[in-house]
């Protein structure tokens, strides 16, 4: 009888349920709707704002001219690197700073999650995540009170000048201390996924502790500790205070491949002196916010392939298929369409 | 335990074992006193929780990886007790195959290359020998010899699992443990586990834990039986099958329990 009543009562409700599963869904979707159309509003403003100094003149009837734009060194300011420049300074910066902070941050989860006692891991990998909460502004404070005057005894000790400490050296070792902990963070949770029976197995056959970490551990969480180069990547290559704090905003053409010399990076010419700008000056950083978007996308969109590809091949699908895939789908069609022409 | 007359030569001696983990609170192991013969297949059976899994970590010290953890009495390899020779040496003469199939996430010839490259063995030629050999003594040879570069996780579970034994091969062990190799597995994959077994021990030293009971009295020599964390009986396998000592043995043999 029981069990009569349940199927009775399930019927009634099987009807609203399915309405309320409709409602739900409308529901997700038009907060997903939400999300999207804040993203594509933030991307038209700054492309109409961006490309109007281009084509619209301003109040002293000035137009920007598009080839200074991209490689005039003496273009907005004297002395300011031309966009282009600027663009190779981000990366550059970007990259020297990867250079330090990825390394340190795989050997410092490793050592976390591998190494040290169980009893302090947890304080670290607390302290680890305080780190990566941390205000980039704390970290320009940390790079114009400490960093500066340390880059600054470096480069007299090695003969070279810098204005004061603020130089390429400095905001790349800013930025390499701001990426470290979201790097090691991701680097922990993939390592800590890592199966536990492929370390067991890789003793049991009297591998070392250590040629297990560095062989099967490391090897086993690549395609993690990427994800979190990516994620670091996002954070250098749009961080702006704390490296306009350090870097000094001056330089011409390829002055930043020095890294005593001062430079401006995209983020830095935009944020230094945005309250005084009027005109031109003001409309040209929404241009180069342009600039920094696409440099953001085209990045992450390459990293993203490079890292599926990794992520493949831990799954263990051969890596000739891969490689040669889109051209060899791009041929199959093209054998397809031609034979159909033929018949 | 009435081997007193047994002349085959003695690989592993357990004397009075007791161990315990979470610092003590729980004991795995009540007082086991057994010895493991060269060239036999000894296996393990007994319900779930029982311990002899816990005994078979022991051969290899790998017990010592769990943490809170601690084992006294003595085990003896060869003579020589296994507290006193390198961990990471005794590994590589004491092989380990595990439950489920852990190849590593990289081509086949990389898996059986591993143990060899970490202790340092880099001739191209000593690993291409090594390789085809642990491959036919795994009986996978034919199987996976055109496809060596490829993932080892594209193999089917039977097949990894003889991948992990083909690599444990690959070390040239004295001993090869094994922990419930073929329960993770199909009839078909298993029944090719148990031939290869059988194969191997004319070369190795086999202990085998096994939840199957039919699997016990048809591939090995010597059965244990634990229960509880004590042994209950250890005896050639047709004597304990046929003649169980114990009446525990005997409820567990014939399926009243466990």
């Amino acid at each position: 009888m029981k069990s009569n009543n349940i199927q009775q009562n399930a019927l009634k409700k099987a009807n609203f349920k399915t309405k309320i599963d409709l409602l739900v869904k409308f529901i997700f979707a038009f907060l997903a709707l939400i999300c999207a159309c804040v993203v594509i509003f933030i991307v038209i403003f700054i492309l109409v704002k961006g490309i109007q100094p281009f084509i619209i003149p301003d109040g002293s009837g000035a137009t920007q001219n598009i080839s200074d734009f991209f490689l005039n060194p003496n273009w907005l300011y004297d002395g300011t690197g031309g966009m282009s420049y600027m663009m190779l300074a981000t990366i550059y910066v970007t990259l020297l700073s990867l250079i330090i902070s990825v390394p340190t941050s795989i050997f410092c989860g490793l050592f976390i999650v591998k190494v040290c006692p169980k009893s302090i891991k947890e304080i670290l990998k607390t302290g680890v995540q305080i780190l990566a909460s941390i205000p980039s502004v704390i970290f320009g404070l940390f790079g114009m009170g400490v960093l500066k005057p340390i880059v600054k005894g470096f480069a007299n000790a090695v003969g070279m000048q810098t204005f004061g400490g603020s130089s390429v050296l400095t905001g790349v070792l800013v930025l390499a201390f701001m990426t470290i902990p979201t790097i090691t963070l991701v680097s922990i949770t993939s390592m800590e996924a890592v199966d536990i029976n492929l370390s067991k197995a890789s003793l049991a056959l009297g591998a070392s502790n250590q040629q297990t970490n560095y062989k099967i551990v490391l090897k086993a969480s690549q395609s993690g500790i990427f994800a979190g180069t990516i994620l670091g990547i996002g954070r250098a290559l749009g961080e702006a205070t704390a490296l306009q704090m350090v870097i000094g905003n001056g330089g011409v053409g390829w002055d930043f491949l020095n890294v005593f010399n001062i430079y401006r990076t995209l983020t830095t010419t935009m944020l230094a002196g945005i309250g005084e700008a009027t005109g031109i000056k003001y409309d040209i950083r929404f241009s180069l916010g342009i600039v920094l978007i696409i440099v953001i996308v085209v990045t992450n969109i390459l990293l993203n392939l490079l890292k599926n590809y990794m992520t493949r091949i831990d799954k263990g699908e051969p890596k000739d298929k891969n490689k040669i895939g889109i051209i060899k789908n791009i041929k199959i069609y093209l054998e397809a369409y031609v034979h159909a022409k033929k018949n | 335990m009435n081997n007193e007359n047994n002349k085959d030569e003695v690989v592993f001696d357990v004397k009075n074992v007791n161990l315990f983990y979470d610092n003590g609170a729980k004991q795995a192991l009540k007082d086991i006193n057994m010895k493991i013969y060269k060239n036999k297949v000894t296996a393990f059976i007994g319900p779930s929780g029982c311990g002899k899994s816990t005994l078979l970590r022991c051969f290899d010290r790998m017990n010592e990886l769990v943490d809170n953890s601690y084992r006294d009495g003595i085990i003896t390899y060869n003579g020589e007790d296994i507290k006193d020779i390198n961990s990471i040496y005794l590994r590589t003469r004491v092989g380990m195959v595990f439950q489920q199939p852990n190849p590593f996430p990289m081509s086949i010839k990389d898996n059986i290359f591993y143990g060899p490259r970490c202790q340092g063995v880099k001739d191209k030629k000593i690993l291409n020998e090594i390789l085809d050999e642990s491959l036919k003594g795994a009986a996978l040879y034919d199987e996976v010899k055109d496809i060596l570069n490829k993932s080892a996780l594209g193999l089917s579970g039977g097949q990894q699992q003889r991948l992990c034994i083909a690599r444990t091969l690959a070390m040239s062990p004295d001993v090869i443990l094994m922990d419930e190799p073929t329960s993770a597995l199909d009839p078909i994959a298993t029944l090719k586990i148990e031939e290869l077994i059988n194969e191997l021990k004319k070369k190795y030293t086999i202990i085998i834990v096994t939840h199957n009971m039919q699997q016990a009295a048809r591939i090995s020599d010597y059965t244990a039986f634990f229960m509880l964390g004590e042994l209950v009986e250890f005896n050639k396998t047709e004597e304990f099958f046929s003649h169980p000592q114990d009446k525990r043995s005997e409820d567990y043999i014939t399926g009243r329990f466990g």
